[in-house]
């Protein structure tokens, strides 16, 4: 991850779900309950950054036989949810992943660092594989009629979350650069 | 004379390919290689650029006699010794475009280590340095001075994280294998390994692939 | 911006290169030597043939100063030969390219087109020179060019026929555009082309296909620079994506080879950070 890629902020901020593992004064109006402490127990949607932080630092045990434990447990997010995993697994190519996350493979790293899900890990991969052949084959299409395929190629664009839709530009790009030169040849 | 030197004038291998060939297929190279690799190569140690640019300047200096006697018959010597005068200025300026953009895009990484400074010619370490210091002194007198001390750095690497961005050298690239040679390459599952010939287009991260360029086994392409 | 350009040689640079191929031409017109950077050209004599590279070939067929002799390869003949290659020999895989060219060397032994220059750095090697007849690879001194295309000779009349080069599609193109009453039949070789190139951008597309094991290296021997520059952004991004959606567990994957003691991969863990 860089420094300054807007992605990987973008990234951060996706909401995680957290289940916090003690009681937090003043900080129940997170769960729509300001009147209360935030109970031990609850889980509460926090953006990547914190929920990682959070995740990963060990509290101060309150007693000497207690072990350390951390704030909050994470959970994965709906996006990499059994469901969603299960629909990818039939058919990569009927999900629109974009509903899911904007940044979706970028969330699916993030979370295979933190939690070895070799099973999500290959779906993952066969989805993104499997989708960027219709890619290319959209792309290919659109670069050949110099719009971006208005239509039903707006359809499909929609449903591509930001990976693909670069992996989309550059397909496009490369198809456009060709058919310009295979025009251009003939005139000089 | 090195007995090299002898060796290399009556080996006739050498002698039918012209240096001059030798130089456009290097200077061709290397062009081909700057575009296609994800970081900034070597910038070559052999004077290179400084022949081909003398060669160029003398080019010049032969058209402009050339301009100068109008006999109509030297008219289309003329005609052809721009057009490829022309060809090499673009081989040479967008080399040292790429060159530029790829130093622009992480100019702290470059100019970070003595072995990152080793890979910039002379003229582009006068220039990453300026340019780095112009930058930070507009940063400094339109936002950063207004910033707490602590939070004016631009090379801070707390929270697991440098805000020195690096090339991503496992990036991966095309080769083209000029001799046969043992391929390794890392993978995901599992790495890779090919008994690779002559002539072989692959695809292997960069971090992979330079050890066989830099040996000269391999080309980018 | 230095150069508002993606990371690989976009087509229009790929067909600058190519412009670097030899080609054969015959000369309708006299033209003495022209003293250019990458050399002096031959003096041309009509009808002797002479080989220029193919910007100075078009140059002089655009003024009709010349004739194009169109490379081996670019008959029906042969087009045809290599579209049952590409299509019942090896239905996966590109039809191979030619073979590497080879030249005498003037003691009656064939060598690939290569030049070894001996950089001399300090007098103090002494005799130096003697020990490498058979180590010139590894001497750190010596460094040994070899040349690839543009500047092999794989379009000139002397080219193998049945083989397609690197700059295939882009010297075919070009000279079906320029110099179309040079070549055979050329309706046919257009239509044969366009066959060439779509049995081809199929196998390009399905290359992607099997990469979700992230394999480390994968092998398109044959493919052609035009094809290469219109799928590399592209097969490229599926490469990259590939590997960071499996960083983790190639990361981990490392960790327990280290610890089982393989000699599997010599690298550290070091670069794997993403």
């Amino acid at each position: 991850m860089s420094y300054y890629d807007i992605d990987a902020i973008l990234t951060d901020a996706e909401k995680v779900p957290c289940k916090f593992e003690l009681d937090v004064p003043e900080l129940g109006y997170l769960d729509n309950n300001p009147a209360q402490p935030l109970k031990s127990g609850t889980t509460i949607g926090l953006p990547l950054w914190l929920a990682e932080l959070l995740a990963l630092a060990n509290r101060v045990p309150s007693t000497a036989d207690e072990d350390a434990k951390s704030f909050v447990s994470l959970n994965l997010p709906p996006a990499l949810s059994n469901e969603v995993m299960s629909a990818l697994k039939a058919d990569p190519r009927a999900v629109p992943l974009r509903d899911q996350s904007h940044n979706f493979y970028g969330l699916g790293t993030r979370m295979l660092d933190l939690f070895e899900e070799k099973e999500i890990c290959a779906v993952l991969r066969r989805t993104f594989v499997t989708r960027a052949a219709d890619i290319a084959l959209h792309a290919g299409k659109a670069g050949a009629t110099d719009d971006m395929g208005v239509g039903a190629g707006e359809e499909f664009l929609r449903g591509l979350e930001e990976w693909e839709r670069k992996l989309f530009k550059k397909a496009h790009d490369g198809a456009k650069g060709t058919k310009e030169w295979m025009e251009g040849v003939k005139k000089h | 004379m090195d007995i090299d030197d002898i060796l290399r004038e009556v080996d006739p291998a050498s002698q039918s390919i012209p240096a001059e060939t030798r130089d456009l297929q290097a200077l061709t190279r290397a062009w081909v290689a700057e575009r296609s690799s994800p970081e900034l190569l070597r910038w070559p140690a052999d004077g290179l650029f400084e022949r081909v640019n003398d060669r160029i300047k003398q080019q010049i200096e032969r058209v402009e006699e050339m301009t100068g006697d109008m006999d109509p018959k030297t008219n289309f010597a003329l005609i052809v010794i721009q057009t490829e005068l022309e060809r090499f200025k673009y081989l040479v300026r967008s080399y040292l475009r790429a060159r530029i953009a790829k130093i622009d895009q992480h100019t702290l990484h470059y100019l970070s280590s003595p072995d990152m400074r080793a890979r910039l010619s002379e003229t582009e370490q006068a220039y990453a340095t300026r340019h780095q210091a112009l930058l930070h002194n507009h940063y400094l007198s339109s936002f950063l001075s207004a910033f707490p001390p602590a939070l004016q750095n631009l090379n801070d690497s707390a929270g697991n994280i440098s805000m020195i961005d690096t090339p991503d050298t496992d990036t991966a690239v095309f080769i083209r294998l000029l001799k046969d040679s043992l391929v390794e390459g890392r993978g995901t599952d599992g790495d890779g390994i090919m008994d690779g010939k002559n002539g072989d287009i692959i695809i292997l991260r960069w971090s992979d692939a330079k050890p066989l360029v830099d040996s000269g086994r391999a080309e980018v392409i | 911006m230095a150069l508002p350009l993606p990371s690989g040689l976009v087509p229009a640079e790929v067909a600058f290169l190519c412009e670097m191929e030899m080609i054969t031409i015959v000369p309708r017109q006299r033209l003495e030597s022209i003293p250019m950077l990458s050399g002096n050209t031959p003096a041309l004599r009509p009808p002797r043939r002479a080989d220029l590279p193919l910007w100075l070939a078009l140059l002089l067929k655009k003024q009709r100063r010349a004739n194009i002799v169109p490379p081996p390869w670019l008959l029906p003949a042969s087009l045809q030969e290599i579209i049952h290659i590409e299509t019942n020999v090896d239905p996966q895989a590109f039809s191979p390219p030619p073979p590497p060219p080879m030249r005498s060397d003037g003691r009656g032994i064939a060598r690939p087109y290569a030049v070894t220059t001996t950089t001399t750095t300090s007098s103090g090697r002494g005799g130096g020179g003697y020990g490498n007849a058979n180590g010139r690879d590894e001497d750190p001194n010596t460094k040994e060019l070899i040349l690839a295309p543009p500047f092999l000779p794989s379009c000139t009349q002397d080219a193998p026929s049945g083989y397609l080069p690197y700059h295939w599609l882009e010297i075919a193109e070009t000279l079906l555009a320029h110099a179309a009453d040079d070549i055979p039949n050329a309706p046919e070789v257009r239509a044969l082309l366009r066959d060439l190139q779509e049995v081809r951008a199929a196998k390009m597309r399905g290359s992607t296909q099997h990469l979700e094991g992230g394999g480390g290296v994968l092998n398109l021997r044959g493919v052609g620079a035009m094809e290469l520059a219109e799928s590399r952004g592209f097969v490229l991004g599926v490469v990259d994506g590939v590997r960071k959606l499996g960083a983790s567990i190639e990361a981990s994957r490392r960790e327990e080879e280290l610890e089982r003691g393989d000699d599997g991969g010599d690298e550290s863990d070091d670069d794997m950070e993403l």
